[in-house]
């Protein structure tokens, strides 16, 4: 005896692996209100091992052209990678200004408190992509990892589309950039909230712990 | 040019890593996250917290599938497996934390500490739904190569997690209807006319073996 929801899931699979795109939402309108939680259960069970649909050139397009998809494949060749974007969004889900992170980030890696808003000033140019993440320290990208609640090795393959750097290539990056790091800093002087950032920015003549875990590499 | 199958990009992904040529293998990562956007975007919107249970807001969709995208783009750096299997089990369980942690913002949001509100990644502990099954997976290539059966093993390892957990399903009629689903893409009518069956039948075998199939990934620990 098959049932509706059973022929809407064969259309859903039909549909995916002709590559023609098929909407969960729009099948899961299809049965009544009572069975669309085992549907949508189904349809993820389906689409957990589905086998890679056959997309046409148009279709592979279309998917480029999403906007989640354009912004992630822009990211590696800007400063930072995906770290920025990620580091926005896992915030901004919790709800959390830069200070709050600093806050609790202080915290975990065991700083004094009024480290906080050279910490926070780090964290705002790593999300403005003003600081290269190549320099930032696997302490901070594990204390990040513990406070969002995802594993590190994420934090840091969003950084620089990540292991794909080799060590000694990683270090050479984090050495030159520490210049630009200075450079960035003059360069955004005229902006009032970044010049106070500044005010906390490394210097050669009194670097402190803070410094070296954003600036000292992994 | 049609789109080149997940198996072979992740093998040539799996290539150009070993061989240290990093700008190839983030191209091809690249390719198999836009291969797979549509999975991504999909399960998010499908997603329950528990079997039946409440879905994403309708408005944290777009959030969650972004976040998700962008930490399937993170995972390639530290990937280190082959089969094609173990790369989608390794993607749900990415996808799905993502959407678990949209649901726990509130909670979070409240005690203002996020990292101690069951947290997701737990290096100690269960990472994915699909672990259990991985790892019986795992044992099994294991056994293949000790047993010396070459041929065998490399039939297998072609086969990959998917076709080992189908061969698991035990109804002889829904474990054919899977394989001319997943191995051959048959739509259902195709299927219906080559095993000589109603198109309903089809629809009801499909639906049953794939919860059988789910089943068989989900509870291997019993």
């Amino acid at each position: 005896m098959t049932s509706d929801r059973d022929q809407i899931l064969s259309e859903f699979i039909d549909a995916w692996n002709a590559g023609r795109r098929p909407d969960v939402d729009d099948h899961l309108a299809r049965v009544p209100e009572q069975e669309r939680a085992e549907l949508a259960d189904q349809l993820v069970s389906f689409l957990s091992f589905a086998p890679t649909p056959d997309y046409d050139e148009d279709a592979l397009a279309a998917i480029r052209a999403e906007p989640i998809v354009a912004d992630a494949l822009a990211a590696p060749s800007t400063r930072g990678g995906l770290l920025p974007d990620l580091l926005v969004r896992l915030r901004e889900r919790l709800s959390w200004t830069t200070p709050q992170v600093a806050g609790e980030l202080v915290r975990e890696l065991g700083l004094p408190d009024d480290q906080a808003g050279k910490t926070a000033s780090y964290l705002r140019r790593l999300e403005r992509r003003q600081l290269d993440p190549s320099g930032v320290s696997g302490q901070v990208f594990e204390a990040l990892a513990r406070l969002f609640g995802v594993p590190p090795n994420e934090l840091e393959g969003a950084a620089d589309l990540g292991g794909w750097a080799s060590g000694p290539a990683r270090a050479r990056t984090a050495m030159a950039f520490r210049a630009d790091d200075r450079d960035a800093a003059e360069a955004v002087s005229e902006d009032l909230e970044l010049l106070a950032d500044a005010l906390h920015a490394p210097g050669d003549a009194a670097r402190d712990e803070v410094d070296d875990l954003f600036l000292g590499g992994r | 040019m049609p789109c080149e199958p997940d198996h072979l990009l992740l093998r040539r992904f799996a290539s150009a890593r070993d061989r240290g040529d990093v700008e190839q293998a983030r191209q091809l990562w690249e390719q198999l996250a836009i291969n797979n956007f549509d999975r991504v975007q999909q399960i998010v919107k499908a997603f329950r917290f528990s079997p039946g249970g409440p879905r994403l807001p309708e408005h944290e969709h777009g959030s969650a599938a972004s976040e998700a995208y962008i930490r399937v783009m993170s995972m390639g750096a530290n990937f280190r497996k082959r089969e094609v299997g173990q790369f989608y089990a390794a993607l749900v369980t990415c996808v799905q934390n993502s959407c678990r942690d949209f649901g726990r913002k509130e909670l979070r949001h409240e005690r203002h500490v996020a990292g101690s509100v069951d947290r997701t990644f737990d290096p100690d502990g269960d990472a994915g739904p699909y672990d259990a099954a991985l790892a019986a997976y795992d044992d099994h290539l294991r056994e293949q190569a000790r047993d010396a059966l070459d041929a065998e093993r490399g039939r297998v390892e072609a086969e990959g997690l998917v076709a080992w957990a189908i061969g698991q399903v035990r109804n002889n009629s829904y474990r054919e209807v899977l394989e001319l689903t997943w191995f051959r893409k048959l739509s259902a009518a195709q299927i219906a006319g080559e095993l000589g069956i109603s198109v309903e039948n089809v629809y009801a075998r499909r639906s049953r073996g794939g919860k059988e199939m789910e089943r068989i990934l989900r509870d291997l620990r019993s």
